[in-house]
């Protein structure tokens, strides 16, 4: 039988990123995944990276993670794209203001370095910004990259140290004796590990499913929108009016936002990702927030399917039961986070611990959710009709 | 939202032909046809490959209408017939439900003209959206003057705005011989008909008539490079090529023109099919992705035909019309019987009438064609060519699956990366290529180089090009302004409702 010190499923920015970080510290790696990699939401997100000061229990990581990215594209050997000039959150309308507001009371309390705007100054920072900004805050460390390359590079670094990469290769099952995972079933043979990741985004509950622990994550779908390339450029990520999103090095504008759809997913097949109507609003949005760039030709729109836990936080956890299967799951800020989360993975796998903070993140919050979670919360699909 | 019973997308022949025979059963048809195409558009090589060749008359628009609607005989009669016509009208999008996606009420789709967009439902749907040029790459193929036949040809009959005095014609199929034809009966000047086959590949007496006028034809030829000034083509290398493609040393001719226009082969338009979720099968012979349709021209996807070169072209449909017209007409008889206009016995008697005219010349292998093409083109003109002109990657970019070059990224780790490192990992998957190189990411769509980008990955990892995955279609299928995509008519409830990314605070979450 094929074998590994640790088997991780799922080839997305979490799997990769942790199991970079285990290979980059000697151990024999393997990872798996039932598409290519980055072929679900890793590789078709919005590539945004900032301190989460909205959900207060992420900051820890998200601003380890903001750190590691200034030097992950020598890390990996591999280029990112990644721009470190900052994010800007503006307000368009009174509410926004009094959000961004209280942002920044946290921001400040956690000491992260973010600046109030005036709207003159975001007409400088943002070429074609609309004149009806109110103000704005400013992340000096956030930034935005460009996925396919994100994965890719995780992947060919990891490779690089000698780590197995196994795509288009599926988990079927997990095989448990006593209270620990021994191999790990696919459709390319069984692989025995010491230790199992399951890094399997969307899927992650039906995954651990399959060891008869119960882990509350919802699937959702979301969409976002290229333009082709436009000038001026800006190199700062931007959130506003309800998008967020960026200029890509190249010059395209990539935003997304709007209505979730939360939807099924089985274990074994890629979900499908149309995109719907939405993208007109998505558009107007867009156009309204940047009016200089309402001539900008949109080349493309795209879905992906997001994972979710009930209070939107990650789930980063060694299990009771069993007790060599780590769950990680970033419920839809993974991206931003993947160099941290690959970090605090693999440090719990070595040593058990970790000094980042990832208290709050664990699975036991949970305990008291049963398998009806999501009927009780309204997550789930809608009826299908014609 | 407005409803129609039968949407007809694109008035070429076979859509119109469609429009005609369910209008005339008495179902309310809406045809919607994307010409004249707003010159912002046609600037970006969309839809059509225009090569920047059309003149400032493609500025006036109501003389643009009149010359499309002269150019097609089709349209009169089927606004007499009762079908309402819609011009300058693109169908962008369409959306139906699906297991991952339920918020709709039922099938609809998007459409702009030049201000704006908005969306219809339907009943039934024929998408005759017919094919578009094939992209190949050569030296120069960036400069203004490189265009399509198809391009070409909607330049000269619907606009009559070719700007073009001396043309080069890549390929002697009868796609490359009609646009000869054509060029000539304007009286654009054809210096010469390429092709790397050592023998006219189209119809005989077409290839002789164009002899006799004068025309040279130079066979075991290709393209070494195009040559020109200021972002303008003014002459054309070609090299001749041995029974390996190779170039032979000391063949070169430079001739002089202004215009190259491709004409090796048309792909299906599948991409509305596509988004619908219809089932498509590789066929060679059919200019690759097609979907698969009965007798009936229905496809997998319920309410949904098709029609015409979007349902599969091959180069004997260029002088034979009749087939794109009777698969138009059995779209139509389809549509017209499911909607309760025919009844059964009447539609079977129409469809009768019309299996008479079947295909008449048997297709050979388009792909074996352009494969030829494409060694010949890489053999005499190397690899630092650009497959993808609107992002600038090159064939050895693509394959070496080199990060974009503006990135400026060096490192040996990275070098020692390419597409024969990444593809005995996973099947080679040219959306994955696309993300890593972005050939195919720009303006035009990737209507210029998703063949060719396929054709290049299924030979540089030893795959066969039927297993190669259809990089995939998404929404809008045509490069539409924010301000045309725009959405005028959003409800307050979306206005209000709009939610933020996932967090505690995101006001529609609970
Ligand atoms: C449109 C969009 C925009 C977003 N914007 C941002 C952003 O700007 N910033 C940010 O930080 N985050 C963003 N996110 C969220 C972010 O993309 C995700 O949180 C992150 O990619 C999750 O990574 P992952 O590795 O945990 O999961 P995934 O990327 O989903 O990877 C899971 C992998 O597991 C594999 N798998 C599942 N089941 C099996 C099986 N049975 N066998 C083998 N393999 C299996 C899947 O194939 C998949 O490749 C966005 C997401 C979307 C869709």
């Amino acid at each position: 039988m094929d074998r590994a010190d640790i088997v991780v499923i799922g080839a997305g920015v979490s799997g990769l990123s942790s199991a970079y970080f285990l290979a980059r510290a000697g151990r024999d790696v393997v990872v798996v995944d039932k598409g290519i990699v980055g072929g679900e939401a890793s590789g078709r997100n919005g590539g945004m990276v900032s301190e989460r000061v909205d959900e207060p229990l992420l900051i820890p990581m998200a601003v380890e993670a903001t750190e590691m990215w200034a030097t992950l594209d020598e890390e990996l050997g591999h280029p990112t794209e990644f721009v470190q000039e900052g994010r800007l959150q503006v307000a368009v309308t009174e509410k926004d203001m009094g959000d961004l507001l209280a942002e920044r009371d946290v921001a400040l309390g956690h000491g992260i370095d973010v600046q109030l705007v005036e709207p003159t100054e975001i007409r400088d920072l943002i070429p074609g910004i609309t004149e009806r900004t109110l103000g704005g805050l400013f992340f000096p460390n956030g930034g935005h990259a460009n996925t396919q390359l994100t994965v890719q590079a995780y992947a060919w670094a990891l490779q690089d140290l000698g780590g197995r990469l196994y795509q288009n290769t599926t988990v079927t099952g997990l095989r448990i004796v006593d209270d620990r995972v021994t191999s790990v079933e696919t459709t390319a043979g069984d692989i025995a590990a010491d230790v199992v990741v399951g890094a399997a985004g969307p899927q992650t509950g039906l995954m651990a499913q399959l060891a008869g622990v119960h882990v509350p994550v919802a699937p959702a779908r979301v969409e976002i929108m290229a333009t082709a390339h436009v000038e001026p450029r800006f190199p700062i990520a931007l959130v506003g009016n309800g998008l967020y999103g960026h200029q890509a090095v190249r010059g395209n504008l990539i935003f997304g936002g709007g209505a979730h759809e939360w939807i099924d997913v089985d274990l074994t097949t890629s979900p499908g990702k149309p995109n719907t109507p939405l993208i007109r609003n998505i558009a107007r949005r867009l156009a309204e927030l940047l009016p200089g760039a309402a001539d900008a030709p949109v080349v493309r729109s795209w879905a992906g399917v997001v994972e979710q836990a009930p209070d939107y936080r990650p789930i980063i956890d060694i299990l009771d039961y069993p007790s060599n299967y780590v769950v990680v799951t970033a419920s839809a800020h993974g991206f931003g986070i993947s160099p941290a989360t690959g970090k605090v993975v693999s440090d719990l796998v070595l040593f058990g611990e970790t000094n980042i903070d990832i208290s709050g993140l664990g699975l036991n919050r949970f305990a008291d959710y049963g398998p009806d979670w999501r009927e009780k919360r309204g997550w789930t699909p809608a009826p299908l009709r014609y | 939202m407005e409803s129609r019973s039968l949407v007809v997308v694109g008035a070429g022949i076979a859509g119109t032909a469609a429009a005609i025979e369910a209008a005339r059963a008495g179902v309310q048809v809406t045809l919607f046809d994307e010409n004249p195409i707003p010159e912002s558009m046609a600037a970006l090589n969309a839809p059509q490959f225009f090569g920047q060749r059309f003149n400032a008359v493609l500025h006036d628009r109501a003389l643009m209408l009149e010359r499309v609607v002269h150019a097609n005989e089709g349209l009169a009669e089927a606004e007499e017939a009762g079908v309402d016509v819609q011009l300058g009208t693109c169908v962008w999008g369409a959306f139906r439900n699906s297991d991952t996606s339920r918020v709709l009420d039922g099938p609809q789709l998007g459409l702009a003209n030049r201000d704006r967009s908005w969306l219809i439902m339907y009943d039934r749907l024929i998408v005759a959206a017919g094919a578009r040029d094939l992209g190949l790459a050569f030296a120069g193929w960036n400069l203004a003057g490189a265009m399509g036949a198809n391009g070409a040809h909607a330049l000269m009959r619907h606009y009559q705005a070719l700007a073009s005095r001396r043309m080069v014609v890549l390929g002697t199929g009868n796609l490359g011989l009609n646009t000869a034809r054509m060029a000539l009966d304007r009286g654009i000047e054809v210096a010469a008909i390429v092709d790397v086959s050592d023998s006219v590949r189209g119809d005989r007496a077409l290839s002789a008539a164009l002899q006799d006028m004068g025309v040279r034809l130079y066979t075991s030829h290709t393209v070494r490079e195009a040559v020109g000034r200021d972002g303008e083509i003014e002459s054309v290398r070609l090299v001749e090529i041995d029974d390996n493609s190779e170039p032979v040393a000391g063949t070169e001719k430079e001739i002089s023109a202004d215009t190259v226009c491709l004409a090796i082969g048309l792909v299906p338009n599948v991409e509305l099919l596509s988004l619908l979720g219809c089932d498509v099968g590789f066929k060679p012979e059919l200019g690759g992705y097609v979907p698969v349709h009965d007798d009936c021209m229905r496809t997998s996807v319920r309410d949904v035909h098709v029609a015409g070169d979007a349902a599969g072209f091959h180069d004997g449909m260029v002088l034979n019309t009749e087939i794109a017209r009777s698969q138009g007409r059995l779209a139509g008889v389809a549509a017209a019987e499911s909607l309760g206009a025919f009844d059964t016995a009447e539609a079977t008697a129409r469809r009768r009438e019309l299996t008479g005219t079947a295909i008449n010349s048997k297709p050979t292998d388009a792909y074996a064609n352009w494969t030829r093409w494409l060694r010949a083109l890489r053999n005499a003109g190397g690899s630092d060519v650009p497959v993808c002109p609107c992002e600038e990657v090159t064939r050895e970019d693509l394959i070496g699956l080199r990060p974009p070059r503006f990135l400026k990224w060096e490192s040996e780790r990275r070098d020692g990366r390419s597409l024969g490192t990444l593809a005995p990992d996973a099947r080679v998957n040219p959306d994955q290529v696309k993300r890593l190189t972005r050939a195919g990411m720009g303006h035009c769509q990737g209507r210029l180089c998703r063949e060719q980008v396929a054709l290049l990955l299924a030979e540089a990892s030893g795959s066969d090009i039927a297993d190669m995955p259809l990089m995939s279609y998404r929404p809008p299928v045509r490069p539409l302004p924010l301000r045309v995509l725009w959405s005028h008519d959003e409800s307050e409830q979306v206005r209000r409702e709009w939610a933020k990314w996932f967090s505690p605070t995101s006001p529609v979450l609970e």
